[in-house]
């Protein structure tokens, strides 16, 4: 009994593992929608509205982008971010 | 007096020239453009090559002959198994989420979900030769033309599918290995040279 209990220790410790991973992997895996307010988000904004057509949507899209980098400027990071989102709404429009 | 003028006005315009080609050759080779495809072209950079790419593709689709069953189920379907092969992954399709590679392309590969500008035959020429320096392959390198003509059906159609029509069609259609087994084979309906070469 004691030696089956300490065959299934191996087995514990990986589950225990897995299970002490799990948020950080679905922090990762979550990554891909989480708005940043650097550079690298504002330029692959303004790639995303060269590419628009004409109207509305572009325009609305160009403004968030533009006051997203007067944010940035003035470090309010949580303006910047909100302008980011609202650009990247505009974008899928 | 005023032939003097003249003359040194010409020498003004050419040195200007001179000036402008060995400044542009400098700038190039010291590698003062971003070519970076996480920094965009500046605006008129990007209008530039756009208007290239679209007068380009003008020009050069102009002889094609476009099919006349382009609506034909049949092709649609063959179209919709090709489409999600090779060309979702950055062009995206009903419902689907943006992914990584489409995220990262520049230019933008278009969302081909939305309605488009470009005619059958302009499609099918970007499809078959592709686009130098935007990530678009020519299709035409492997697959015959009316596999081709096949995906530009589908992509006629595709703006007016919903995420379940999507769906449905991709899960009926002739799986891609199929497809270009019957080609290989020569089985794949050849019935028209549809374009000039």
């Amino acid at each position: 009994m004691r030696n089956l209990r300490f065959r299934k220790t191996p087995l514990r410790l990986v589950l225990l593992a897995s299970f002490a991973g799990l948020p950080l992997t679905l922090a990762v895996g979550h990554e891909g929608h989480h708005v940043e307010c650097n550079e690298t988000a504002i330029n692959a904004l303004k790639a995303d509205i060269q590419a628009m057509g004409n109207g509305e949507a572009r325009t609305t899209a160009s403004k968030e982008v533009e006051a997203a980098q007067q944010m940035m400027a003035k470090n309010d990071i949580g303006g910047c971010k909100s302008h980011i989102h609202s650009a990247m709404e505009a974008t899928e429009k | 007096m005023a032939r003097w003028s003249a003359g040194r006005r010409w020498w003004l315009v050419i040195g200007s020239l001179l000036l402008l080609v060995i400044a542009t050759t400098v700038a190039i080779y010291v590698g003062l453009y971003n070519i970076a495809a996480d920094v965009p072209h500046t605006q008129p950079v990007y209008w530039l090559l756009e208007t290239l790419r679209g007068r380009s593709v003008a020009t050069r689709s102009r002889e094609i002959v476009v099919p006349n069953d382009l609506n034909d189920p049949n092709r649609i379907s063959k179209g919709a198994g090709e489409y999600a092969e090779m060309c979702s992954g950055c062009h995206l399709a009903p419902g689907m989420e943006r992914t990584e590679i489409s995220r990262g392309l520049y230019p933008r590969a278009p969302e081909l979900r939305r309605k488009t500008d470009l005619t059958p035959a302009e499609q099918f020429w970007i499809v078959k030769h592709g686009v130098k320096m935007t990530g678009m392959p020519a299709w035409g390198v492997t697959h015959n033309d009316e596999l081709l003509w096949d995906v530009v059906a589908f992509v006629r159609k595709l703006p007016e599918l919903t995420p379940e029509q999507y769906e449905s069609l991709v899960k009926n259609a002739p799986k891609h290995e199929e497809l270009m087994k019957e080609m290989e084979t020569g089985d794949h309906r050849q019935d028209g040279d549809h374009q000039r070469q």
